[in-house]
């Protein structure tokens, strides 16, 4: 593990000389890169460590999104505090869908996700007063670190923020999995049944990973809001869940760090062919169907696998 | 509330209903056999309504878009399982589902590069233009035959799958497929045949659905959700459900738009997720 | 081991490179051009929208070869945001950080504007409407960097209201669509009509990308309206025209359309004869420039040009001659010397009001009839309306 080890170091290296080495338009690109990352990386606690696929996940990167948006543009309050607006929302809202969504299995489970998605999706969209309906809400400023602190509105000072929020996040991910509830879960993963007749409710365990999931999602979806200055139903819509299993596969799943590198790559693959051909879907389309047969394991789990094998 | 608005809006849904069933029937029929969510199943249905659209333009008849049409899509549709999903059927199901899902995004692009990004018109049969005066009201004559369609092909569907052989072929493989490989059946090419069946249903979908809301870029993804929910109220895999579910769905829809516009939706999300807690095979699916 | 890592740094710096290779060829062929960037809807149901806006462009191209602004080459950069206000947003910080682009425009939903104008203050470039009807834009979401070329959502409705106010026609129903656009359309032909008295008996705001309008067409024809009044965009317009045709609605109640676009009449045909509006930009303006233009636009592309072909076109060349005003593409300078500017458009004299940024410009309404001259239906102007008479009052949508 010790080539890993240099590897995350180096990462991290990379990401804090990045506000110097990359221009204004790639750094943009890394925040976004990054804030999806987070987006994917909570997924994959939900899909890879504990086995459960959510067709939903989106809505609550999208709460956070509202929840951030609003605090910011009708109380102007730091960011901090969006964040933490955001990842409450969407935490708070992922209980009673959460307790409702795992009575339920495997692909019932995943459908349950989305009705439930869907219907915040509609809420979003009608509620006009609040949300601003389909147009959403726009202008979301970029305040301060802290109350009086510095503004946060340049490239390099958000990016920051985002990158910290983003390597923390996935630090307390880390302690979760390699922690006995994480073991739990992935006991769950491997054999339900099994898990029960040890005497265990699975339950409560589900109820937590999707609830503390959906927290992680919600960060990610605090940090896009006032990135773009907007929020919008479409941040909650299940094409934006599907891409994030697309994210997660493709990354590698169960990796934690696979599915931000997943996430990157897919968003990478679409910016860099976009500037090639208009008609870079087929070849993302392509590309994916490709992975999905021959590279199950996604980047980070095949290369991993090669790794170890050598 | 005159007879005329009641007849109307009932006639709405059943038409409505129709057309979900078309498209939520190979849904159905994909995840009850295969036990593969196909997410590029919307994408089938609008590749039907655009080589419908070829067929109108290039013949000026739109009855043969009706029969080339399906075998074409369900032909496209097999060919893709058979290059791809074939290869992945023992993997978790979540494989499988983005697999579709990549196939949507290839097929959904490559409609845009053959037929350009706007919308394709379609105007319907000379027979089935205009309007039949019931209960004093004006109402579409091809409503009315979407009305009919979704009933012949659903009847046709459930015989051949009830009292053909070949149908029986297809439900051993569904209960039980290693004992049906045991038995003599050819599993990979049942599968082929359902794959495609249900992709051809979806083209039909599609083809009918043209003259109405016409070929567009899309289409796809606005029908894929609805099916989901009309596939897991009738229940997954079941031909009565899914007419159950259409007809639920298309009530819904239609009398929800009329009378409580901003709920509509919101209860049918409701609904789905009421009988996913509470009954998830659905209305007429067998418990697992 | 060696060969993997030098493998994966490969694959990183090809990646690497590959994001920053179309910068570099660009930069090679540039000679300090004037970058417009189209965060514009390329697919989907818009998509013909956004076909519009590069029409225009591309005719622009053509028309100033050889000439370009200031001596210095025109160059458009188009991107695809799928009508999706999040994209726009995206699309467009590439545009201003990556391809330094200072001006821009196309954007196709009124949603889209709103959340790109929200960022141009901090990006410090100019966003010009030539399609974005959303009374908001020019109103309670003005911000100084936005300039609106095109008549406005309330500007079309205020157009054939007037109209309207001489008919017999009494009682009306709005349908809008569920946005920005769709919304402030219907409140703004309520609220004029109503005081032309007349009666507004019912209003539906179907969603965007409404397939089936079958329950609508039901509440329309209960509501027992003469006229149905519709702001819906491109191809939920198409869609309804042809149901409506098909339930036999189209003959007891006449459809008002805030927009009579020449997509509209070619996707549904003869359904739609008779149906009047207000025309952004209808191609039939009898003016010597304006034929002019028709005639090159058809040379080009075979078509004639529907209302944001014109509308765009008119925006390009306002601003190719507001930015030889200012002496170069400072944005600063190129807003002073747009402000209060006139411009000699297409369909009439355009005056571009410094208050809101929103071009004052005549109005007109419209039928939609046959003419054996053409392939379709085409536009034929029922009544001009002098500028001052369809603009509303500075960064409000309320008439005198």
């Amino acid at each position: 593990m010790s080539r890993g080890r240099w590897l995350g170091a180096a990462a991290l290296v990379a990401l804090a000389i990045a506000p110097w080495a990359l221009a204004r338009h790639q750094l943009s690109i890394l925040t976004d890169l990054l804030i999806f990352g987070l987006f994917a990386l909570s997924l994959d606690l939900l899909m890879g460590y504990t086995g459960m696929v959510s067709f939903g996940h989106a809505a609550y990167f999208g709460l956070g999104a509202y929840g951030s948006a609003l605090v910011l543009i009708h109380f102007g309050q730091p960011i901090p505090v969006a964040l933490l607006a955001g990842a409450v929302l969407a935490g708070v809202t992922a209980i009673p869908v959460g307790w409702f969504s795992t009575r339920a299995k495997d692909i019932y489970f995943a459908m349950l996700t989305l009705a439930f998605a869907q219907l915040l999706y509609t809420v979003a969209y009608k509620w006009r007063d609040l949300t601003g309906g389909s147009d959403g809400i726009a202008g979301v400023p970029k305040t301060t670190l802290f109350w009086g602190g510095p503004s946060l509105a340049s490239g390099p000072a958000f990016y920051a923020v985002v990158a910290v929020a983003v390597v923390v996040s996935l630090f307390v991910c880390r302690a979760i999995v390699a922690s006995p509830f994480g073991r739990a879960l992935q006991a769950i993963r491997e054999n339900e049944r099994r898990f029960l007749a040890l005497g265990r409710d699975p339950r409560p365990f589900k109820l937590a990973v999707f609830v503390i999931a959906a927290v992680f999602a919600g960060l990610a979806g605090a940090l896009f809001a006032p990135f773009r200055g907007f929020a919008s139903p479409e941040v909650m819509f299940w094409v934006l869940s599907g891409q994030g299993l697309m994210m997660v596969i493709t990354g590698g799943i169960g990796t934690l760090v696979g599915p931000i590198v997943g996430a990157m790559v897919f968003i990478l693959i679409q910016e860099i062919l976009s500037s090639y051909t208009e008609h870079w879907m087929i070849f993302t389309g392509a590309i994916f169907v490709l992975m999905v047969i021959f590279l199950p394991g996604g980047l980070v789990g095949t290369a991993r696998r090669l790794a170890a094998r050598a | 509330m005159s007879l005329a608005i009641v007849v109307e809006q009932l006639l709405n849904a059943l038409a409505l209903a129709g057309l979900l069933f078309l498209v939520s029937a190979g849904l159905s029929l994909v995840f009850g056999i295969l036990r593969v969510v196909n997410f590029a199943h919307g994408v089938f249905y609008m590749l039907g309504a655009y080589f419908g659209f070829s067929v109108v333009a290039t013949t000026g008849w739109f009855w043969p878009s009706l029969l080339i049409v399906p075998p074409v899509v369900g032909l496209v549709g097999a060919m893709l399982e058979a290059s791809t999903l074939r290869f992945i059927y023992r993997r978790p199901p979540i494989y499988q589902l983005l697999l579709t899902f990549g196939i949507a995004l290839i097929l959904e692009e490559s409609v845009r590069v053959l037929y350009g990004p706007t919308a394709k018109g379609v105007d319907p049969p000379p027979l089935l233009q205009g309007a039949i005066e019931i209960a004093g009201t004006l109402y579409p004559r091809y409503r009315l035959f979407l009305v009919l369609l979704g009933l012949a092909v659903g009847a046709t569907v459930w015989l051949l799958l009830t009292r053909t052989r070949t149908g029986l072929v297809i439900r051993a493989v569904a209960q039980n497929s290693e004992m049906a490989d045991c038995l003599g059946a050819d599993v990979a090419r049942v599968r082929t045949l359902v794959f495609g069946a249900a992709c051809a249903l979806a083209g039909l979908g599609g083809v009918a659905a043209a003259p109405m809301t016409t070929a567009y870029l899309g289409m796809g993804i606005s029908v894929i959700v609805d099916a989901f929910v009309v596939v897991v109220i009738g229940g997954l895999g079941s031909i009565p459900g899914s007419m159950a579910g259409s007809l639920i769905v298309g009530a819904a829809q239609t009398w929800g738009a009329f009378y409580l516009p901003e709920t509509a939706m919101v209860i049918m999300y409701a609904v789905m997720g009421a009988i996913l807690i509470f009954r998830p095979w659905g209305l007429f699916g067998e418990e697992e | 081991m060696k060969r993997r890592q030098f493998l994966a740094a490969t694959v990183v710096g090809g990646a690497a490179a590959a994001m920053g290779g179309p910068v570099f060829l660009r930069r090679a062929y540039a000679q300090n051009p004037i970058k417009i960037g189209l965060p514009t809807v390329l697919s989907g149901g818009n998509a013909q929208y956004g076909i519009q806006a590069k029409r225009a462009c591309e005719l622009f191209a053509q028309d100033i070869k050889g000439k370009g602004i200031l001596g210095r080459p025109v160059e458009f950069i188009y991107e695809d945001t799928g009508a999706d206000p999040a994209t726009a947003v995206r699309k467009a910080q590439k545009l201003v950080e990556k391809d330094g682009v200072k001006f821009l425009t196309g954007t196709v939903l009124s949603s889209e504007a709103l959340a790109v104008s929200a960022k141009c203050p901090e990006w410090k470039v100019l966003l010009m409407s030539t399609i974005n009807g959303a009374g908001a834009l020019t109103a309670k979401s003005y911000n100084r960097y936005f300039f609106r070329i095109n008549t406005s959502g309330p500007m079309g409705a205020r157009a054939i209201s007037l109209y309207l106010a001489e008919s017999p026609m009494k009682r009306f129903f709005a349908l809008g669509s569920d946005y920005a656009w769709g919304r402030d359309s219907v409140q703004s032909f309520s609220t004029q009509i109503t005081a032309a008295k007349k009666e507004v008996v019912g209003k539906d705001y179907p969603p965007v990308g409404t397939k089936d309008f079958a329950s609508y067409i039901g509440k329309i024809k209960q509501s027992k309206a003469e006229g149905c009044y519709l702001a819906l965009p491109g191809q939920d317009a198409t869609i309804f025209l042809k149901q409506a045709h098909q339930f036999g609605v189209t003959r007891e109640v006449k459809p008002i359309m805030e927009i009579v676009e020449l997509e509209n009449m070619k996707a549904v045909g003869d359904a739609m004869e008779g149906t009047i509006g207000s025309s952004r930009y209808p191609f039939t303006v009898d003016t010597p420039k304006n034929k002019a233009f028709v005639q090159r636009f058809f040379e080009m592309h075979k078509v004639y040009p529907d209302m944001f072909d014109g509308e765009t076109y008119e925006g390009l060349e306002w601003l190719a001659q507001v930015i030889t005003k200012a002496g170069g593409d400072d944005v600063e300078k190129v807003i002073e010397a747009w402000e209060d500017s006139k411009y000699d458009g297409l369909e009439g004299e355009f005056f571009m009001r410094k208050c809101d940024h929103q071009a004052v410009q005549p109005g007109f309404a419209v039928q939609a009839v046959k003419d054996p001259k053409y392939p379709h239906l085409i536009p034929k102007i029922l009544a001009t309306y002098p500028g001052d008479k369809v603009t509303p009052k500075c960064r409000t949508e309320d008439f005198a």
